[in-house]
């Protein structure tokens, strides 16, 4: 019987037009959302894990009345229960803040195995899986591009640029998956007509114990300075073929330091 | 009543799952198989095993156990993302309603689990040479035989036969043989000795092929007589509302495509100043296509949702305006689209041109604006009949 908390995030949908705030805060209330898709590569690690095995899996996240969304769209997937910590005060928190929240949800959740995406969609920095563990005080072990649970014991494989190294852990741990363990399933018809019965619980800052103080924008310890669009892409350079074709695009190559 | 505008929270995310689904295999994969001359199996089968294709059937029966709208969405958001699968209409809407409305508890439990999961597929076949939208002229006759039955005749313009495991066929029986239809439903293994079927050389872009079928003294057992002989009219046109339905989806899906083509390449074409979408001409065409896009959705929904409802009469009457005004718009939807784009539009790059064929199926098929129009005039407003 394994538990997995899976933790995912609400994210600006990456196709659409994203905007940031005046407070150069991302803007998730005129932009749609949706389940990060890194992160239903961990709800599918997780349904396969329970799948083969036994066990039940939560899903856990933390953003406004919309991030629903994201944790119905893992019910639909086949999750078995859903937590959403919601609370005003948590707006605009950091990395370090957003960890403090999960760590105290997770703590008033029963489990044997965390799970997360290598990072989300939209702030892409990868670090919350870590800062989480080292609240818990658990191994961390991320990235995984495969991964095993054999009763308390559970193997990744880390790809890295030169070599794969395979990583056991043993209790409770923190994991990180890929994009490379398997694509994630579309919700079947029959998941989709069950989630609605599953049961998911909404949670304050209160119901964590956490002090409104410690999280949200002001208690950040980084703080987003400016934000700029990104530019729109210029027209390339054509290369009309004289003969010296080859010359020229080697010219660029080289001009690039690709060659 | 607003909840009767909008639709469930289910629906909409199975429209989601669906288009996610779609976009996964798209265009580019419905031409390519086209192309290369294969089936979009692929696509098929995951649908199926997603319980997509069975949503409608019910749930004994490997099913999901849902509604005729919920199929048409699925239906629909396939052909939005350049997969119209029109074996959608046939196999799961009119075969799956009329076997799982009308067949016999065994034919239930032998043909629908199959056609749940997208393991079987069934043709569906009325139309013949002499009997057009007349289906009182239908000859295909059904002979009693000491261990069941013996089938004698053509059909024409028959969808996917290549690809499907047995053919339902609309038929008379022998003491019927004359007259008003008093139809009797066949269904016949696509291999069954004496059955052969020609292609018709299209000129749509799909891989779901037209087919001309013979029954040349086609023996069948007792139980391929679906449902009863006596059920006559009423089980046929227990499949052909869903029928309407469901074109009227794979219609108004298709126009969305066009749509949004044509909006995404007026946003970025620049020939002056700004955006061929900033001038009206561009415009106003694109927002009245999608204007006509929503009142079609709209009253595909209201057929579905009476049809759900068991307004048989009423689902009827909406089923075909719900047809007739989604084979008005794909058309406009793929003309305005190929305008927008220019020459573009008639280049295969741009996806529109292969819709040009295929927008006017929805014109023509499963049935006629012409009849649609003689339905209504007789029957909503109560002018004489014409015909």
């Amino acid at each position: 019987m394994t538990k997995i908390v899976v933790a995912v995030k609400y994210v600006p949908d990456a196709t659409a037009d994203r905007k940031f705030e005046s407070d150069d805060t991302v803007d998730r209330e005129n932009v749609d959302g949706l389940l990060s898709e890194l992160d239903e590569y961990a709800v599918e690690q997780a349904l396969q894990i329970v799948e083969e095995g036994e066990g039940e899996v939560t899903v856990l996240t933390v953003g406004p009345d919309d991030a629903a969304d994201a944790v119905r769209k893992a019910l639909q997937m086949g999750a078995d229960a859903g937590v959403h910590v919601n609370d005003e005060a948590i707006a605009g928190s950091d990395a370090i803040a957003t960890s403090l929240v999960l760590a105290k949800a997770i703590e008033k959740l029963e489990y044997d195995l965390v799970m997360f995406g290598m990072a989300s969609t939209d702030g892409s920095m990868g670090i919350v899986p870590t800062l989480v563990a080292e609240r818990l005080g658990l191994p961390a072990v991320t990235y995984g591009s495969e991964i095993t649970v054999d009763g308390s014991t559970v193997t990744i494989r880390r790809d890295g640029d030169a070599a794969s190294e395979t990583v056991t852990a043993e209790g409770k741990v923190v994991v990180s998956v890929t994009d490379q363990t398997g694509e994630p399933r579309y919700p079947s018809f029959k998941g989709i007509m069950a989630a609605k019965k599953k049961p998911v619980d909404e949670w304050s800052l209160a119901d964590l114990g956490v002090d409104a103080a410690q999280v949200g924008l002001d208690a950040s310890g980084t703080q987003v300075e400016s934000t700029a669009p990104r530019p729109p892409r210029t027209a390339g350079e054509i290369v009309t073929d004289e003969g010296d074709g080859g010359t020229k695009l080697a010219e660029f190559l080289a001009s690039k330091k690709f060659i | 009543m607003t909840a009767a505008f909008t639709e469930s929270e289910e629906r909409l995310a199975l429209r989601k799952a669906v288009a996610d689904l779609g976009r996964k295999y798209g265009q580019e994969y419905f031409d390519t198989a086209f192309k290369e001359g294969r089936k979009t199996t692929e696509l098929w089968a995951e649908a199926g095993k997603l319980g997509y294709l069975g949503v409608a059937v019910p749930e004994e029966y490997g099913g999901g156990g849902g509604e005729i709208g919920d199929l048409a969405a699925v239906c629909e958001e396939l052909a939005a993302a350049g997969c119209p699968l029109l074996l959608m209409v046939v196999s799961p809407a009119i075969v799956g309603t009329i076997i799982a409305q009308y067949g016999t508890e065994e034919q239930k439990q032998r043909w629908l689990p199959g056609l749940a999961d997208g393991t079987s597929t069934y043709a569906f076949s009325i139309t013949e040479p002499d009997a057009g939208s007349n289906s009182h002229n239908i000859v295909t006759t059904g002979y009693r035989t000491e261990d069941g039955w013996r089938l004698k005749g053509t059909k024409t313009y028959i969808s996917g036969v290549d690809e499907a495991d047995a053919v339902l066929v609309v038929a008379r029986l022998e003491d019927a043989r004359t007259g008003k239809l008093k139809p009797a439903l066949f269904l016949v293994p696509t291999d069954a000795e004496g059955f052969t079927y020609n292609e018709i050389d299209m000129g749509i872009t799909s891989p779901e092929k037209q087919f001309t079928l013979f029954f040349d003294d086609v023996l069948v057992p007792k139980d391929a007589l679906i449902g009863s002989e006596d059920a006559g009219l009423e089980q046929l046109f227990a499949g052909l509302n869903p029928e309407r339905i469901m074109a009227s989806s794979f219609a108004t899906g298709t126009a969305r495509l066009a749509l949004e083509k044509a909006t995404a390449y007026a946003k970025e074409r620049q020939v002056w100043k700004a955006p061929i979408g900033a001038h009206q001409a561009v415009a106003h065409p694109l927002a009245q296509t999608h204007i006509e896009i929503e009142m079609a959705r709209l009253m595909t929904q209201k057929a579905a949702a009476l049809y759900a409802a068991g307004d048989h009469m009423a689902a009827g009457e909406a089923a075909n305006m719900a047809k007739y005004a989604a084979g008005e718009v794909v058309c406009a939807a793929v003309d305005r689209a190929i305008q927008t784009l220019g020459g573009n539009g008639l280049a295969h790059e741009y996806g529109l041109v292969q819709m040009l064929a295929g927008s006017r199926l929805s014109r023509i098929a499963p049935v006629s604006r012409e009849m649609i129009l003689n339905f209504v005039a007789q029957f909503s407003l109560g002018l004489p009949k014409s015909y």
